[in-house]
């Protein structure tokens, strides 16, 4: 029997899904979580074998979720979605994913993946793998991501440069180059484009 | 680069700036206009000898008056179309150039002078459209009553050339800094015109894809209707034709989605080698040990066919778990690209890994390639041969 926990924020979803899963013979779903909070807490109390997470979910979305909870048990981790954002598929599968597809695929497949992803597989749906290959490139540097990343809550240039250790002129220099790479006209609106592209 | 188009406005800015060197170009105009009539007002006086003796006294207060209309010129550049007549920062300008403009008279003996000192910088104040070319004319036609009365009451002894001169620089001057600044407003508009048709534009394919998207969704919804309607009715009947319309019913919604997704989809489109180093960056994140090679004329590829050759093998791949290592490699050759994709297949044979294959080699063959797999204890390759755009 595999073990399976269901997180999804929308509940009619949610249910429809524990439901057909419940169907198939060799799963049982052990818990139904509306947010990505619930869904660690009752991972961490049920240890499942497979947890499946949406990725749009308050509290952490599905990819955090998977990435907080790898460290501590040993669940596999299936994330759905519904757009999968560019960039995302990347991170899930550094934070340890083991299976990504999309919502609009049945139960029947999700099952599939679930068992497969359970007998220590990897599911990449193909429709997902080509939205992430068909991305556009990131044009900053490594450099240039890390002076938008420590700034994106709105820090100072001082306050970027000491956390980098950098000369304040230098920051102004990234700023400035990213800023024209990206077209824009504040440090603020390259965080928005970098953060909605997944490169931060 | 795409990620340009998400930063509005950015173009609009780009041809500002180019537009400015217009704006430079028509101040400078106007300024030079100006240089001319006050120097030829300066060298009026005392001009009954005929000379061109210059006034130094004159040319300074002149000077003073070329600062101020070229400080209210300025500030043209900022103005508004519902900005007030007469904005706080051009006070200071005007006051000198009416200081200026009482002095005049005295300097030179004109009270033509006086009154061109003084109209000029009113005719380039902030006057709302059309009511500007009202105030030109009435301008000009008081300056040419002033130049009139003015040679009427002078003794013909004291007729100067240069007198002549200054007068047709004064009744002239009004006349063509407004034009300068009229073929200004022009461009300017020109150029707002032209951001607001960009925007049009794209308003107009926004509002296309919503109209697509309803068209395709409202047509799917209304055949999973009637399907999902007939299932009810014939549920009690006969329950194998009513099971029948629910799966019909569900491979509508799949049709629907799958449309959905190519709408979204269809402008997208990525080069070759974002592809390749996309489809690496991938493989490395899932814990693969990857490398792409690709020239530095990847571009010249055919995308068409090798971009979903790209795709399927790369998440066939990340599809297949426990690999260690991948390699990808495209490669141009005599008889054109060859396109190869090796990783080790630690984990097995599961008789699954060739999904998509199918494909690929139909999509291949279509454009007079080969598609070869080679399967071996420890490694997997796909190679992909593809002909020149040219020899299909």
């Amino acid at each position: 029997m595999i073990r399976v926990l269901l997180a999804d924020d929308e509940a009619m979803i949610r249910s429809a899904l524990a439901a057909l899963l419940r169907l198939e013979e060799d799963i049982d779903v052990v818990a139904e979580c509306a947010d990505g909070t619930e869904a660690i807490a009752r991972a961490l109390e049920l240890e499942p074998d497979v947890c499946v997470l949406d990725l749009e979910m308050p509290g952490a979305d599905g990819v955090d979720v998977a990435a907080q909870l790898s460290r501590r048990i040993a669940s596999r981790f299936v994330v759905v979605t519904r757009h999968a954002r560019p960039g995302v598929l990347r991170r899930a599968l550094s934070s340890g994913v083991a299976g990504f597809l999309p919502k609009s695929r049945g139960a029947d497949e999700v099952a599939q993946v679930v068992r497969k992803v359970a007998a220590g597989g990897r599911y990449v749906d193909p429709e997902i793998a080509a939205d992430a290959l068909t991305d556009v490139r990131c044009p900053l540097t490594p450099r240039e991501l890390d002076v938008l990343r420590v700034g994106r809550r709105g820090e100072t240039t001082g306050q970027i440069a000491r956390t980098l250790s950098l000369a304040p002129g230098t920051v102004r220099n990234h700023v400035s180059v990213v800023l024209g790479k990206l077209g824009v006209e504040t440090r603020q609106q390259a965080v928005l484009i970098a953060e909605e592209k997944g490169w931060i | 680069m795409s990620s340009r188009a998400h930063a509005r406005g950015r173009g609009s800015f780009e041809l500002a700036r180019g537009i400015w060197a217009t704006w430079w170009y028509t101040v400078s105009a106007v300024l030079l206009f100006e240089l001319f009539f006050v120097t030829a007002w300066a060298g009026a006086w005392g001009t009954s000898e005929g000379e061109f003796d210059v006034d130094p006294l004159a040319l300074a207060v002149g000077a003073l008056w070329f600062g101020g209309t070229a400080w209210v010129l300025l500030a043209y550049r900022r103005r508004e179309d519902q900005g007030p007549l007469l904005p706080r920062r051009d006070i200071p300008g005007l006051l000198v150039c009416a200081a200026a403009a009482v002095a005049m008279p005295a300097l030179t003996g004109s009270w033509l002078a006086g009154a061109a000192f003084l109209l000029q910088p009113v005719v380039i104040l902030n006057w709302p459209r059309g009511v500007r070319l009202r105030v030109v004319i009435a301008v000009t036609a008081a300056l040419v009553a002033i130049a009139v009365i003015e040679r009427a009451q002078t003794p013909v002894e004291l007729h100067s050339p240069v007198w002549a001169i200054g007068m047709i620089f004064s009744i002239a001057l009004p006349t063509a800094s407004v034009t300068s600044l009229w073929w200004w407003d022009v461009l300017l508009a020109f150029d707002r015109a032209r951001g607001v048709e960009s925007r049009l534009a794209a308003t107009q394919e926004r509002l296309r894809v919503a109209t697509d998207v309803h068209d395709l969704q409202g047509h799917h919804l209304q055949v999973i209707a009637l399907q999902l309607e007939l299932a009810e009715k014939l549920m009690g009947r006969d329950p194998d034709a009513a099971l029948e319309q629910i799966r019909a019913a569900r491979v509508s919604v799949a049709e629907a989605t799958q449309g959905t997704r190519e709408l979204a989809t269809r402008f997208r489109t990525v080069s070759l080698a974002d592809e390749i180093a996309n489809a690496r960056d991938l493989l490395q994140a899932a814990g693969i040990s990857a490398t792409a090679e690709a020239p530095d004329d990847v571009d010249a590829a055919p995308a068409d066919v090798l971009g979903p050759v790209i795709r399927e093998t790369t998440t066939n791949v990340l599809r297949h778990g426990g690999g260690r290592r991948a390699r990808l490699a495209l490669e141009s050759g005599v008889d054109g690209w060859r396109y190869e994709i090796v990783n080790d297949r630690a984990g097995g044979q599961d008789g699954t890994d060739g999904s998509g294959l199918e494909g690929i080699a139909r999509r291949v063959a279509e454009a007079g390639g080969s598609l070869d797999v080679r399967r071996e204890p420890h490694e997997f390759a796909v190679v992909v041969r593809v002909p020149e755009e040219g020899e299909r």
